[in-house]
């Protein structure tokens, strides 16, 4: 049986990913209130992470990518009713989080992907903070306090949940303590 | 019992049924427009060009007969982040932007706040844009189906597949993500329930405590992942035992044909897109 660039395991995964950050999106459940003046920091772009960290930087940009366009197709803020803000940057989660994970995997698996994760989550909150700036949305200064008030948070929380996920699975998939969710 | 029922307020991305000019196009045709009409708001710095966009947009939602009302639904929400974020681009950015078609005049100044005329421009024109955007997405994605619109994305790319662009399964993922969203917001309400009745709390503890917020967080979504791997593995396995392999070759049960209507629809949108392109620099204002 001969398979193209996207093998099946890929684009079930992809799908998959994206079916998650779509939800995460609809049911506010991706957003987690921080104080700051956004008021919410974003777990959406996690899916893109993992795919970038699991299965290459093709299926990571495939889920960036579907995580921008579902995010510019539902944006009630202008800002993100921009293409060149909400698509664009989104591509380029998965692929950076790749590069670092499959850079650090072999020093160590848990330092990779907590690498990955902040690595992931930085290029979302520049890529889009650039983009904003850019584009007239946001006025420079703005954007840094914004990207450090920001950043942080999801920093941390995007290296826990990816940590999290990755070992979950890992550890379901290698018949380990086949733990009943 | 309302915080289980997650996809109670999704109002954006449903298709509205009716029999309007525009749903009757082909999704091919109202994909490209789209397309064209976003390049050309995304582009237009001017009062007068996304002006014209507002009116032509306006129009197109009235002929399909989407309800206005309805697509300022889902705003309301996101009103205090919207206006909180048009005032800080009104006040911090003026110093920064050169307006569209205008001398740069101060109109205020104090301290760090500084209140150009083409801080004005900005503002008004990056509404005015947003309408326009939300007034196409809402006809692109109230108007057709979403099996639809995946169809259309399909044979749009299939031109691209010479050039090794797996066009069919593109739109495969996009269909089986679409597929997988109801059913995931199901095994998340199961999961939501089982932690509620394991005593955790699933309300949002405020602002100043988000790292518990986000340990609460957890607690459902990686479940949540675990879960959707699980079936991706099924999915996996009983596609590669039915030997599935990609695109070539492969016929489909819907075949998307070009009418009149979408001949002239594709050439209108191409057009007017095109003009407003071509004459942004152009525009009085």
């Amino acid at each position: 049986m001969k398979e193209g660039t996207l093998s099946v395991r890929k684009i079930v995964l992809a799908a998959v990913l994206s079916a998650i950050a779509i939800l995460l999106g609809w049911t506010r459940l991706g957003f987690i209130p921080v104080p700051t003046p956004a008021g919410n920091a974003t777990i959406m772009h996690v899916p893109a992470i993992i795919g970038g960290v699991m299965e290459g930087g093709l299926v990571g940009g495939l889920v960036g990518t579907l995580f921008g366009l579902f995010s510019f197709l539902q944006a009630t803020v202008p800002m993100f009713k921009d293409p060149l803000v909400a698509v664009l940057p989104r591509i380029l989660i998965g692929v950076t989080a790749w590069l670092a994970y499959a850079g650090l995997k072999r020093v160590n698996e848990y330092l990779a992907l907590v690498v990955s994760a902040a690595v992931g989550t930085l290029t979302n909150t520049i890529g889009v903070l650039t983009m904003a700036v850019l584009r007239g949305y946001m006025a420079p200064g703005v954007a840094w306090t914004v990207g450090l008030t920001h950043g942080l948070p999801e920093i941390v929380v995007a290296a826990i949940l990816t940590v999290a996920i990755v070992a979950a699975w890992k550890r379901v998939e290698t018949g380990r303590g086949e733990a009943k969710m | 019992m309302e915080d289980f029922e997650l996809l109670r307020y999704v109002t954006v991305g449903q298709y509205l049924p009716g029999d309007s000019l525009v749903h009757r196009l082909d999704p091919r045709t109202k994909l490209s427009v789209f397309l064209f009409l976003t390049l050309a708001a995304t582009f237009s710095l001017s009062y007068t060009a996304n002006a014209v966009l507002v009116l032509v947009t306006l129009g197109l939602v009235l002929l399909a007969g989407i309800p206005l009302r309805y697509i300022l639904s889902g705003l309301r929400p996101a009103l205090p982040i919207i206006i909180a974020l048009a005032i800080l681009q009104l006040l911090f950015y003026g110093g920064h932007y050169v307006p569209y078609g205008l001398e740069s005049r101060t109109l205020f100044q104090w301290g760090w706040i500084h209140v150009t005329n083409g801080s004005v421009q900005l503002v008004v024109v990056s509404m005015l844009r947003f309408v326009v955007l939300l007034f196409l997405t809402s006809l692109l994605t109230n108007t057709t189906t979403l099996t639809g619109l995946t169809h259309g994305v399909e044979a749009m790319l299939r031109p691209f597949a010479r050039l090794g662009v797996p066009a069919h399964e593109l739109s495969l993922v996009a269909t089986v993500a679409l597929r997988f969203v109801p059913l995931l917001a199901e095994q998340l309400e199961i999961i939501l329930k089982a932690q509620a009745s394991r005593g955790a709390s699933i309300a949002h503890q405020g602002k100043l405590r988000f790292v518990s917020t986000a340990r609460q967080v957890a607690v459902l979504i990686v479940p949540l992942f675990v879960d959707a791997f699980r079936r991706a593995e099924d999915l996996i396995l009983a596609m590669q035992a039915r030997c599935y392999v990609g695109g070539r070759g492969r016929s489909s049960y819907v075949h998307l044909e070009f009418a009149r209507g979408d001949y002239i629809a594709y050439g209108a949108g191409l057009l007017f897109a095109l003009a407003i392109l071509a004459l942004r620099n152009r525009f009085p204002v």
